[in-house]
């Protein structure tokens, strides 16, 4: 039986605990706090340690999902789950005051995952604002990353069948990569 | 909305003034962090020291102890003891505030004092913001 322990990233915001809280079949091990920062990102709580949920994949494939705090004080928690991790749904919400410098800050953080695994980025909040478009998106990471292959969807964390398919485009990459032996040594947890 | 205890300066100002008056309760006592839920530090001691990391890691913790208590359906979780060769360090929930007390103790302390002594200080904090 295959297992995969994938990583959503990403900043405040983005959509990471409502993602796996939608994908997971588990309870969701949520670490939530009221959010002081209200004035930043206008939600009610935010992520302080780890989401944690579970789902299986073509029947007997568990793939755990581990979500990330996405402030930047809690970047020791993302240097203790990236260890774990074989790949990463990076969310960027639209909304954010700089979307496509969030996609490269956390592209470039967790860029080991790319390398061991795969990543999907998802854009969320597409619909609220007229942020940049997929090709901006798909444009900058070309400049920033050239030659990496990334598939950059629109994505609602809120839909289960499109964070499925966000997740299974991330297993099948992950999966092709491997069988073509274009991965680096997996690291041990 | 309201913004974090941190950014109010009457709250940093009487966390400070706690910390140092626990400094003086306890000899054992080497540093102790006050810092909101969701990670911010509002005051430390040493106060010259950078509580941004440690801050963010003891809310961490903390959410991680609720998850726990959660997860095995024992209640609340009501305190947390990492235990060192050279200390333990002892972390409690302020009553009734979303503020968290840390303090790291030297090995001349029993866990008990230093549970004792982190209570106490808690619940002044507690008290200090109710008047």
């Amino acid at each position: 039986m295959a297992e995969h322990v994938i990583l959503f990233t990403g900043p405040m915001g983005a959509g990471k605990t409502t993602a796996i809280q939608n994908l997971s079949e588990i309870e969701v091990v949520r670490t939530e706090a009221n959010n002081s920062e209200r004035h930043i990102v206008d939600k009610e709580t935010t992520t302080v340690a780890l989401d944690y949920g579970e789902i299986l994949v073509d029947g007997d494939e568990k793939v755990r999902l581990y979500g990330i705090p996405g402030q930047q004080r809690f970047s020791f928690m993302w240097s203790i789950l990236k260890k774990r991790a074989k790949g990463m749904i990076l969310l960027v919400n639209s909304d954010a005051p700089d979307p496509i410098g969030e996609m490269t800050f956390f592209l470039e953080e967790f860029r080991e995952l790319y390398d061991r695994g795969g990543v999907v980025i998802g854009i969320t909040r597409a619909d609220v604002v007229a942020g940049p478009t997929l090709a901006e998106f798909s444009e900058a990471l070309e400049r920033t990353n050239p030659g990496l292959v990334i598939p950059v969807f629109t994505v609602d964390p809120r839909n289960r069948d499109q964070m499925e398919n966000v997740l299974l485009a991330l297993i099948v990459n992950i999966e092709m990569r491997e069988a073509f032996g274009m991965l680096t040594a997996t690291e041990t947890a | 909305m309201s913004p974090g205890l941190h950014t109010k300066p009457a709250v940093v100002k009487a966390a400070s003034t706690l910390l140092a008056e626990m400094q003086e309760a306890s000899s054992s006592l080497t540093y102790a962090a006050l810092l909101t839920d969701d990670g911010f530090d509002v005051a430390r001691l040493p106060g010259e020291t950078d509580g941004t990391r440690f801050a963010g890691m003891a809310s961490s913790m903390q959410a991680l102890g609720d998850a726990v208590t959660h997860e095995l359906k024992i209640g609340a979780s009501e305190y947390l003891i990492i235990a060192s060769g050279k200390g333990h360090v002892v972390q409690l929930r302020v009553p009734g505030q979303e503020l968290v007390l840390s303090a790291l103790f030297d090995n001349d302390a029993t866990v008990g004092h230093a549970l004792a002594v982190t209570r106490t200080f808690a619940q002044k904090m507690a008290d200090l913001l109710l008047t």
